[in-house]
């Protein structure tokens, strides 16, 4: 069973770097669709290998929340964007370097929890924290504010992950309140960038500039 | 509405008084409500010295609040600001631990910051205010590092708990904590060189407001300056008051002389308070210089010197201001050289003026040549330390006070002579009309309290004894005599001074020419004529002496400290270079402080906000990188 969890683990962070290569649009919300099953799929196998039906139940919520609902709301978000033009030359190398770079950092950091914590899956820890770093690196990077959300997202399902290999789950009640958090955020973000769109006819990085008082 | 307001506030005046009153005479009582705020609650005691601010405090707002019914038409701007500042300044004095006391603090500054703020339409009461909440707040920050730190090191947050902890700390914390401290309340008080907001926040605030912000306000700086030096730190090494004598010498001695070239009368008033202030100072610097030498009969002399000038000031300063403020009301301009003739215009103001102008310049016998004759006599006994150091700065606040009295009677020869003298110098001054009931209340009552003051040390000043005594270590009522109910007596016959028989000769000497004139058959005819005019056929008041001609004089002496600059602007006829149309010459000063403290100070302050903005690029991206750069460097460190 440790050895699923890793497995799972590891294509988890596969398919994060996956992310930051691909540019087009609908296929980087498949990617994150994959990401958050391959992350409920982890969940359910952890609860099983500890023990925790309710770990299965996060899982299924998980699914719910971050597979379905949320995606949703992106596709939307997505669907009103204007086609974009790959920029010629803006070559995914040198980014997926430094997620790279990112994940040897994360295996640097983690040393210390991994003398500390004697479970079984602390082999995956390392990964999970290297998904949530790439995460914020996939906002740093982001072009428009598409790329923010999504990077957003990847950042908390790497957390999730990281939590549920570092101490079998948190509590029920805290688990609720970060999805409920999570789905606010993003109904939120959609109205502003929808908003934006409106206003300004692009949520482009370069000139979301404009927008400086 | 307005007028239900400031009659509140003149009720909670009186009531402060009755409660201040009972504190300096033994009433002591503490309250603590401890779920009200955090970090250790809301928690007010009180104590003789906190008592005696709070009746000041009480005391002046009541003239000034019924001035107020009168001054402000009605009008219901800063209505609440005044009735928040009021009660804050009542509760400053009663605060027991750190987290009321800054509540009551931050109150009081941020409602007189709107106060300030009155005629927001104009540029300059803006940037008044502005510099004012710089400074306060400049201040407010000295403060709480001080009381955060010694609250670390004593390991509580009352203030009750620093006195027994105090003694107990190394000599640099407590020297630390002192000068923290020292610096936040010599802010509040204005002394020099953090006086730069009094003179633009005094004259831009109304004029009652100004009043109780130079009689109390700045008072409360003094309390503070009270309490860390001799109550919570319980006295120091002799630098502590070293310093705070020097300090009271030279704000009292620049003060006086920024005073004298200004002809912005309520200005002018501004900077008298900073020369107060000074004085004040000046006695409690000896004080405290006594009491490190165990001269405990000499610290209590110091100490009550100060007292009795921290209430002479507040008497005959709000008096000023408000009789400034009516004179600015009726005149529409705060320009002294625009005004004049106002005594035979409004003589009820003129009299009141005249009697703050007589307190302020310490002519006996009013109140302020009682508190600055006791200054002087605390100061003479230095002899007493024999430390040729300390004698050396006691001797400089002596020289120091004694120009001090000297400029500031000019300096009231001066604002007197030009506001309500010889002719009008505009219109506005020609048609000016007395103050209304309301504020000539107000005046009157502030002006009988400077000739009270001035005839009765004898009541007066035991009882400031026993606010000073238990300061000192000693038992409350002093075991002394003060001379009898005429004279004033003090350590043990080195001085006497009675007020009453002075002002009983000066009654004399004033009638006794008359009754000799009349006794020897001087006629009693009548004659009517014009004033005589040196000849001159005519007589306009563009002849007349003007402020700035009178104050030349002193210009030109420290010239020095003002370092005028000349302007001169000749208008030529278009025809002729031989014939000027208009000639404008003006000499305005310029200010060390601002040209050699506060300007390279804000240069910098600048520069390295310049400097700063270069990571402000506007780049979510950018911004986003930061967060990860900060979070990786945290976690690699951790």
């Amino acid at each position: 069973m440790t050895a699923a969890a890793n497995l799972l683990t590891f294509l988890g962070l596969v398919v994060t770097l996956l992310l930051v290569w691909r540019q087009s649009l609908p296929g980087r919300l498949r990617l994150f669709v994959a990401h958050s099953v391959l992350l409920a799929l982890l969940a359910a196998t952890i609860g099983w290998l500890a023990g925790r039906p309710g770990l299965v139940g996060v899982g299924a919520v998980f699914l719910l929340v971050k597979a379905w609902a949320i995606p949703r709301v992106l596709w939307r978000i997505a669907a009103g964007a204007p086609v974009r033009l790959v920029a010629p030359g803006k070559s995914a190398g040198l980014a997926l370097l430094a997620a790279g770079a990112l994940v040897v950092a994360a295996y640097a950091i983690m040393l210390p929890v991994r003398a500390a914590t004697e479970l079984p899956t602390e082999g995956a820890i390392p990964l999970a924290f290297a998904m949530a770093l790439i995460g914020l690196f996939l906002c740093v990077t982001g072009r428009d504010a598409f790329g923010h959300i999504l990077g957003f997202l990847v950042l908390e399902n790497g957390i999730f992950g990281f939590a549920i290999l570092a101490t079998y789950g948190l509590p029920g009640i805290v688990e609720a309140g970060v999805f409920l958090d999570v789905l606010v955020i993003v109904l939120i973000m959609e109205a502003v960038v929808v908003r934006v769109r409106q206003e300004h006819d692009s949520i482009e990085e370069e000139r979301l500039r404009e927008l400086r008082g | 509405m307005a007028a239900l307001a400031y009659t509140l506030a003149a009720a909670l005046g009186l009531a402060a008084v009755a409660l201040g009153v009972g504190g300096m005479f033994g009433w002591t009582w503490t309250l603590a409500v401890s779920w009200l705020v955090p970090l250790g609650g809301l928690e007010l005691a009180l104590d003789p010295l906190g008592g005696f601010f709070v009746a000041l405090v009480g005391a002046m707002a009541v003239p000034a609040s019924v001035y107020a019914m009168g001054y402000a038409h009605g009008s219901r701007r800063g209505v609440l600001a005044y009735l928040v500042f009021v009660g804050a300044m009542a509760v400053v004095p009663l605060a027991a631990n750190v987290m009321t006391f800054a509540i009551a603090w931050e109150l009081m500054s941020l409602a007189s910051y709107f106060l300030v703020l009155h005629e927001r339409e104009a540029r300059e009461s803006a940037d008044a205010a502005w510099a004012y909440a710089v400074m306060t707040h400049v201040g407010l920050a000295c403060l709480l590092a001080g009381m955060l730190l010694l609250a670390t090191w004593t390991g509580s947050v009352r203030f009750a708990d620093w006195r027994l902890a105090a003694p107990g700390l190394a000599g640099p914390a407590r020297s630390l904590a002192f000068a923290l401290l020292a610096l936040g309340f010599a802010g509040k008080a204005g002394v020099i060189p953090l006086h730069v907001w009094l003179p633009l926040a005094h004259p831009a605030a109304p004029s009652h407001v100004s009043a109780l912000m130079s009689g109390v306000m700045i008072k409360l700086g003094v309390y503070g300056l009270i309490r860390v030096a001799l109550d919570w730190l319980g006295g120091g090494p002799p630098w502590w008051g070293v310093a705070v004598l020097l300090a009271g010498a030279v704000s009292a001695v620049l003060g006086v002389l920024y005073a004298l070239v200004d002809h912005d009368l309520k200005r002018l008033l501004a900077f008298h308070s900073i020369e107060n202030v000074g004085i004040i100072l000046i006695g409690l610097g000896a004080g405290m210089l006594y009491h490190g030498a165990g001269l405990e009969t000499l610290a209590l002399l110091g100490l009550a010197a100060a007292l009795y000038h921290t209430v002479n000031h507040a008497a005959f300063k709000v008096l000023l201001f408000l009789g400034a403020g009516a004179v600015v009301q009726a005149t529409g301009t705060r320009d002294m050289e625009r005004m004049g003739g106002l005594v035979k215009r409004m003589p009820w103001t003129a009299a009141c003026f005249l009697v703050g102008s007589a307190a302020i310049a310490a002519l006996p016998p009013l109140n302020g040549f009682v508190s600055e004759w006791l200054t002087f006599v605390a100061l003479l006994q230095s002899a007493a330390i024999a430390r040729p150091a300390i004698n050396l700065a006691f001797a400089a606040g002596i020289a120091g006070l004694a120009l001090t009295s000297g400029l500031a009677m000019a300096c009231f020869v001066k604002a007197y002579g030009i506001t309500f003298l010889a002719l009008p110098r505009s219109d506005a001054a020609a048609g000016a009309r007395e103050a209304g009931t309301a504020m000539r209340a107000g005046m009157l009552v502030l002006a009988l309290a400077c000739v009270a003051l001035g005839l009765g040390p004898t009541v007066v000043l035991p009882a400031l004894e026993r606010v000073a005594a238990p300061l000192l270590g000693l038992p409350a009522p002093p075991p002394r005599a003060l001379g009898d109910w005429l004279t004033v007596n003090v350590s043990g016959g080195f001085a006497s001074l009675s007020t009453l028989a002075i002002a009983a000769a000066l009654g004399l000497a004033l009638v006794a020419p008359l009754l000799g004139l009349a006794l020897a058959g001087a006629g009693s005819r009548r004659r009517l004529y014009e004033t005589w005019g040196c000849g001159r056929l005519l007589q306009t008041a563009r002849m007349e002496y003007t402020a700035t001609a009178f104050s030349n004089p002193f210009k030109r002496v420290f010239d020095f400290l003002y370092r005028p600059v000349k302007r001169l602007d000749i208008e030529f006829h278009p025809e002729s270079r031989f014939f000027v149309q208009r000639i404008e010459w003006t000499n305005p000063t310029r200010s060390i402080f601002e040209d050699w403290l506060y300007r390279p100070v804000l240069d910098g302050l600048h520069w390295a906000a310049r400097r700063a903005r270069a990571i402000q690029s506007g780049s979510a991206n950018l911004y986003l990188a930061y967060i990860l750069a900060a979070l990786l460097v945290l976690l690699v460190l951790a």
